[in-house]
């Protein structure tokens, strides 16, 4: 029960937060006091303690944490529209440079399969397969890059299926592909925000530590969370090491030439 | 026009026959692995926009492999709307294009457009006549046999799928009669529980594991041929992947 009642609290803050962006920064500390108060009540003593002797500096250390928040939101912002920008140039660059036109990176019948499982669909010139085939390689980088973007944000190194889901979330163009991912992949992806708030916390002062220690504590519990929703997290651990162990042999040529 | 008309036929009717092949050699039904796009050439794409210390869950390459798929019967199906609209019967490149326009993938079309000028670039310089109609012939001859090349490629990865994936499906792809359409469908159940579903289960690691090695397998195969069929063309293809992969890899870094 408390478990789940504490990501609420949480959500509420990320909802506050996100709602508090457009308007004014005067608008949000009611709304982060609001939710801060059941926040630091599961935790009790520690949060309680500083909590009623110094209600002005609390609202003032919000504030603060607000704004650093805040800039750090738009430099990640900034950072990851650069990142698109640059992608998309050296796709560019990339297409313009092209002098191998008959191996594609994706296999042309299947694409035409896949376009004529329409049963509307009635003939295909011999182009149109070609075009996609680069179409859903740019699409297939497009698409890994804004869900690394997450994966980076949780300060992760695997690519998971809430990353491809936070990238369809966030990207108007994908909302053809809300279908594919549950919607578990996305409410999980609600608990990953707060996280992108906590690098500010920490550089904070140590005095809004004691408040925000509460999200800390929420990250191991949505981490165990996390873990029992996926059945198979061991199995998950386990086979890593033999996929970096198959890595290795498609990063050294020479092995998959001898095998 | 004429020209071209016979030309999309005989695509068609090749297309025809390389799925009737398939579906004899398989099952009447449309196969779960024919609605998605190869997992390796997915992952090969994938990783080249990626960190070299990033790894990829199976349930990832999996989502991704079920987005592409609906990506190009989204595009398709708008792009089939307007040849419907226009009373034609053939989708041209110029329509996918269009599709993307419309559906808010602007900034797909500005490089896929430089892209299919450069192949029919291509394409002309390759039969070397400068006549509309010996060029669509020329086109037509050199789809071919590109197609031939990738059904053989296909096919060989599709055989080394089966042989890894299904002992009964490598029989029934030794044989020219298939399996019957009961066992297959029963294997895949027990494969994959959720198959009625519309999407693969995350978490049969397992048979991913074992899939994603089959996979790999078949990825090596294709290379192989290649280098088996011309040994110059090769070295030509191989280079610029190279050096495609050492130029994405410090944009992967950033």
């Amino acid at each position: 029960m408390e478990p789940s009642s504490q990501p609420q609290p949480v959500m509420g803050v990320a909802t506050g937060g996100s709602q508090a962006y457009p308007p004014p920064a005067a608008a949000y500390p009611p709304q982060a006091m609001v939710p801060g108060a059941p926040a630091v009540v599961p935790p009790g003593s520690q949060p309680s303690a500083p909590f009623p002797t110094n209600p002005a500096q609390l609202s003032a250390q919000h504030q603060l944490v607000y704004q650093q928040a805040q800039q750090f939101h738009q430099q990640l912002q900034q950072q990851q529209q650069q990142q698109l920008r640059e992608f998309w140039a050296n796709q560019m660059e990339e297409i313009e440079q092209t002098t191998d036109f008959k191996n594609h990176s994706l296999p042309l019948a299947r694409i035409k399969k896949i376009m004529k499982a329409d049963e509307d669909v009635r003939m295909i010139s011999a182009e149109a397969p070609v075009v996609f085939a680069k179409a859903c390689e740019v699409f297939i980088l497009e698409l890994t890059l804004r869900s690394w973007m997450h994966t980076e944000e949780n300060k992760r190194r695997t690519l998971q299926k809430n990353d491809i889901a936070a990238a369809i979330t966030r990207t108007d163009i994908y909302d053809f592909l809300v279908d594919i991912v549950p919607r578990d992949e996305m409410k999980e992806e609600g608990l990953g925000l707060p996280r992108v708030g906590l690098p500010p916390n920490v550089g904070g002062a140590a005095d809004t530590y004691p408040y925000y220690y509460v999200p800390a504590q929420q990250g191991p519990g949505s981490g165990m969370m996390y873990g029992g929703q996926q059945g198979h997290p061991v199995t998950y651990v386990w086979q890593q090491p033999q996929e970096q162990q198959e890595e290795a042999p498609e990063e050294q040529h020479s092995l998959p030439e001898s095998s | 026009m004429e020209a071209g008309y016979p030309g999309t036929a005989a695509n068609g009717a090749a297309a025809d026959g390389n799925g009737g092949a398939q579906q004899a050699a398989a099952a009447p039904a449309i196969r779960e692995q024919d609605r998605l796009m190869p997992i390796a050439n997915v992952i090969r794409i994938m990783r080249r926009v990626l960190p070299a210390h990033a790894k990829i869950s199976d349930d990832a390459k999996e989502t991704i492999q079920e987005c592409v798929s609906e990506y190009i019967s989204f595009i398709t199906g708008e792009a089939n709307e307007r040849c419907q609209r226009e009373q034609r019967k053939t989708i041209t490149a110029e329509d996918v294009l269009w599709a993307m326009s419309r559906l808010g993938f602007d900034d797909y079309v500005e490089p896929l457009g430089v892209y299919l000028h450069r192949y029919r670039e291509f394409e002309g310089e390759s039969r070397g006549v400068g006549v509309g109609v010996g060029a669509a012939r020329g086109d037509h001859h050199h789809g071919h046999v590109g197609g031939m090349l990738k059904s053989r490629a296909q096919g060989s990865m599709v055989t080394h799928h089966d042989m890894q994936m299904h002992a009964a499906m490598y029989g029934g792809g030794a044989v020219p009669p298939p399996p019957h359409p009961p066992p297959h469908h029963h294997a895949f159940h027990q494969l994959m529980p959720p198959h009625h579903g519309q999407y693969a289960p995350p978490y049969d690691m397992y048979g991913g594991e074992h899939g994603m090695a089959a996979y790999y397998g078949g990825m090596y195969a294709p290379g192989s041929g290649g280098d088996g069929s011309g040994s110059s063309g090769s070295g030509g293809a191989g280079t610029p992947q190279t050096v495609n992969f050492e130029h994405q890899h410090p944009f992967g870094y950033k």
